[in-house]
């Protein structure tokens, strides 16, 4: 008897957990709901708690996150202005502001999110093309301050999508959107890299013939300054001597006294100093003191005796 | 009194069916992995409950035609009732015994098969979920769900019972396949209500291992139907005893009746032991206990969870019916005592670990081990972005005259590691589905927006640590702007360089630049050799005039002194004087010539020299010597 009530108070409480499941739900602070009753929209719930409803399949509860959504549209070509290709894909952010008009749009799919966010990234992708093509290049790729309008590119998109929403009632709103990549094509990117390389190969010619030209005018220069120095020089030098001319000219008075004896000597003075190098000599005995051999050595001073 | 199974088989049929159908739509509703497997056990349930009721039927049928023709017999005369054939007095005899020899096994055979062949696929479809790689997976309405099964299970348990009860007592073997797999269909019911009840309570996978269990389960119960049909060739046919129905799996009547487990246990222990384990009062205390201990083991896992344990590091947001609880909805690191499941809930964060990702490329696992970074090799999955190119922007006009146009940009390569911490964390968890993800896309979209306004030389030189901190504060800035809680630590631009297909081009620039350099350094030092030399040069040659100036000068003043004293000298002798003078100068300059003494004064001589060298032609033409003086 004891063991059936036991089975029987845990049965009962099982059913009542059972029925509290199916009666009762929770929404959380992240979340939206919408309730249908035999599949029509009946009920929002906008705010976080715990609330009734009839069990499946009278009331169904459908749950949204109402946090910003935030997905990556796809990555587009698009023209600019100056008729330009480039590549621009953006990030959105978005918000389920009114789950009633959302979930009849959406709630068909599996993952309404994904459907909603496949339907906003056309929009984006309209708004985004039609955009682009009103500005040039310049626009997105500039110094800031110095032309670039990328905050205000963005702002139009946002705007441009934001207005085809309002029309369309999908009880989603953008909170913002930003550009997240900008690209080009791949023939165009091949031209970059094309114009890049010629632009190094200009940089390294530069390089090599100014290190050229360079080396050049330091030789130059310093080869100019060698010269002065050595014609300083040596105009100093001439100086100098020219000095030392004059000291000595003093002297040559003294010559005049006896010019002869003075030329005498300084030829003596010319001959010890030209004979100083290796030198050949050829004599004959006319030349002193050779000319001893004349009388002393000879035939003929042997036959004169013999006479 | 007779009870009709075949009622109760029909009914078993019609439950399970309804069962299998509601389980495979809720299943996939909530997108429950263990639901949609749970199912396929169900649908095997349904055929084998229709081949059960089928064969429940033709057993009637027999019985009817066996009563028929006793009562026959009984009013009419016994030899010309059996003057007939006994195939055409039996024919729903016959029928059941066909439906025996050859639909049976058939069936069965075909069974074995369809649950191979699902387990097989089950399991490959599995491990393709998203749950396999280790996706977070959540169920879909997980209360719906649960409730769901919850009544599945209540219903099937009864109804299960109920059969089984039935099938045991009366000894309705054909009714016991049926009854052992609506019991198992029972339990597994309650085991995805479970499995979701853990999913929901914050171990996303639990769904994933229950289905992969039950997988397990599947292969078990076809290896025993295909081992069972080999079985039954072998096995030894006693007339008039009936066998179980081959397709009644054991493995299934084992699972349904956790009891008979529990026997079975105390049988295989007592054998064991080899006395009465069974007969203890701990193993009848245990067995008399296993009702309320089981719930009491499920209201204590409910009560522990109102006791949270908040780990070092960790935060936790912590939820009353999904709402924020006034005063409490930030739980810090501690023990924290809430209301138990579902009342209250804590989402647990790492609020003060230092997270990071990364922008502008992606890491390959392979080779982040290479211990060089070069520009000319790709070390990971690199994104180019566009970098405003002035110089090319000046040459634009140019190359469009001359009908070329290419975007006036460069690209370049960067590798931005960043580092953030969470430091509000209701705004970071209730503000953005993603606020990671989020944080991620405003970092790449400042770091193409800044890109695209400065230089491209600028930014790889001396603008390198100034691009860093105005990053970092431009990400904090956009973080702030949309309040996402975090505060931005560093944004590192690890890797600058310009696209592996250019970046040789980069480097020979370099190269050209160090060899103009070596060239400038090298006429440097040429400039410095030449211009040293020829001062020294220059010096030697003011030295050598003044040495000259001072030797002129010296000579001058000796010369004029000696011949000061020659004149008296050669007054008082001339002759003498300047033959001795003439004599002494000649030997001792010519005291190292070599000299040819020509002494033949006779004869018209042919004279030849043969001196290696060249002579001067005037070598004695000067050189006059002082006629001697007659005496």
């Amino acid at each position: 008897m004891k063991r059936n009530s036991l089975t029987l108070t845990i049965g009962a409480l099982l059913i009542l957990i059972v029925v509290l499941l199916l009666f009762m739900f929770q929404v959380r602070k992240s979340e939206v709901a919408v309730i249908t009753t035999f599949g029509k929209p009946t009920r929002q719930i906008m705010d976080p708690g715990a609330y009734l409803k009839w069990p499946w399949p009278i009331q169904n509860v459908h749950k949204f996150d109402q946090r910003a959504q935030n997905f990556e549209a796809k990555l587009t070509e698009g023209q600019t202005a100056d008729s330009f290709n480039l590549l621009t894909s953006v990030y959105v952010g978005w918000r389920i502001t009114q789950p009633k008009d959302f979930f009849p749009k959406f709630a068909g799919n599996p993952d309404p999110i994904a459907e909603a966010e496949r339907v906003l990234d056309r929009l984006v992708g309209n708004a985004k093309a039609a955009v682009i093509s009103k500005h040039p290049l310049g626009d997105f790729l500039a110094p800031a301050g110095g032309g670039n309008k990328f905050a205000e590119i963005e702002n139009e998109v946002l705007a441009a999508v934001r207005q085809d929403l309002r029309s369309q009632s999908y009880g989603v709103e953008i909170e913002f959107l930003g550009i997240k990549k900008l690209g080009l094509p791949e023939p165009v990117t091949q031209q970059v890299f094309e114009r890049m390389t010629s632009e190094r190969q200009v940089l390294i010619s530069k390089s090599q013939f100014e290190g050229e030209a360079e080396a050049q005018k330091i030789r130059s220069e310093a080869e100019r300054k060698a010269a002065d120095m050595l014609s300083d020089a040596d105009s100093e030098a001439m100086r100098i001597r020219a000095r030392g001319e004059a000291q000595a000219l003093q002297s040559l008075a003294i010559f005049q006294k006896n010019p002869e004896l003075a030329t005498f000597i300084f030829r003596l003075n010319a001959l010890e100093s030209s004979l100083k190098e290796k030198s050949v000599l050829i004599l004959d005995q006319s030349i002193p003191p050779f000319d001893l051999f004349r009388w002393a050595a000879t035939n003929i001073s042997t036959r004169a005796e013999a006479r | 009194m007779e009870r009709n199974i075949q009622k109760n088989g029909l009914v078993n049929l019609l439950v399970m069916l309804g069962v299998g159908v509601a389980g495979f739509a809720v299943a996939r509703y909530s997108q429950s992995l263990a639901g949609q497997v749970s199912s396929l056990f169900v649908g095997l349930g349904v055929l084998v409950a229709a081949v059960s009721w089928f064969q429940m039927r033709l057993a009637e049928r027999e019985q009817l035609e066996k009563f028929e023709l006793e009562e026959l017999a009984r009013g009419h005369d016994r030899s010309a009732l059996f003057e007939a054939r006994e195939a055409d007095l039996f024919p729903a005899q016959r029928s059941r015994e066909q439906f025996d020899r050859f639909f049976v096994p058939i069936f069965t055979i075909l069974l074995g098969l369809i649950e191979a062949g699902s387990a097989w696929l089950l399991w490959r479809w599995l491990a393709k979920s998203p749950a396999a790689a280790a996706v977070v997976a959540s169920v879909k309405d997980p209360f719906l769900a649960m409730s769901m099964f919850g009544v599945f299970f209540l219903l099937l348990f009864i109804l299960g019972k109920f059969a089984a009860t039935i099938a045991r007592l009366e000894d309705h073997r054909l009714l016991r396949p049926g009854a052992g797999l609506l019991m198992l269909c029972a339990y597994l019911s309650l085991a995805v209500a479970i499995g979701i009840a853990f999913v929901e309570g914050g171990f996303p996978r639990a769904d994933f291992y229950v289905a992969a269990v039950l997988c397990g389960l599947l292969a078990l119960v076809a290896a025993e139907t295909l081992v069972v049909l080999v079985l039954e060739i072998y096995r030894p046919r006693v007339k008039g005893r009936v066998g179980r129905p081959l397709y009644e799996s054991r493995l299934v009547g084992l699972l349904g009746q956790p009891e008979s487990l529990i026997t079975t246990a105390a049988h295989a222990v007592d054998y064991q032991f080899g006395f009465k384990v069974s007969e203890t009062w701990v193993y009848r205390f245990l067995e008399r206990a296993v009702l309320w201990l089981v719930p009491l083991q499920i209201a204590a896992l409910l009560i522990s969870t109102s006791f949270v344990i908040i780990q070092p590091g960790e935060q936790g947001l912590l939820e009353r019916f999904g709402r924020q609880v006034e005063g409490r909805t930030l739980l810090e690191a501690g023990p924290h005592l809430t209301w138990p499941w579902p009342i209250d809930k804590v989402y647990r964060f790492r609020a003060e670990q230092i997270q990071s990702f990364n922008v502008g490329f992606a890491p390959d696992p392979a080779r982040e081990r290479e211990p060089v970074v070069l520009w000319t090799v790709a070390h990971t999955k690199e994104e180019n972005f566009l970098i405003a190119n002035r110089d090319a922007r000046q040459q634009g006009a140019a190359a469009e005259a001359a009908g070329k146009r290419t975007p006036p940009v460069s690209l370049l390569t960067v590798s931005i590691p960043v580092q953030f911490q969470i430091t509000n964390l209701v705004s970071w968890a209730y503000g953005n589905e993603d606020a990671a993800a989020l944080l991620q896309n405003m970092a790449t979209r400042e770091v193409v927006r800044y890109l695209a306004g400065v230089n491209l030389d600028d930014l790889m030189s001396q603008g390198r640590g100034a691009a860093s901190a105005e990053l970092r504060d431009r990400v904090q800035a956009a973080s702030d702007g949309r309040q996402l809680g975090a505060r931005i630590i560093s944004v590192g631009l690890q890797d600058l360089h310009p696209p592996v297909k250019v970046a040789p081009d980069y480097e020979k620039v370099l190269g050209a630049q160090q060899s103009r350099q070596a060239k400038i350094l090298a006429a440097q030092a040429e400039a410095i050799r030449t211009n040293a030399l020829a001062e020294a040069q220059a010096t030697n040659r003011i030295n050598r005039a003044t040495a000259d100036r001072r030797a002129t000068e010296m000579r001058g003043l000796a010369q004029a002194s000696l011949f000061t004293n020659q004149i008296p000298s050669y007054a008082a002798a001339p002759a003498v004087y300047a033959q001795r003078a003439y004599l002494l100068t000649f030997a001792r300059a010519t005291a190292n010539a070599r000299k040819y003494l020509w002494l033949a004064t006779n004869t018209h001589d042919v004279i030849q020299f043969d001196l290696q060298e060249s002579l001067a032609k005037d070598l004695l033409r000067d050189v006059t010597v002082p006629a001697p003086k007659s005496k």
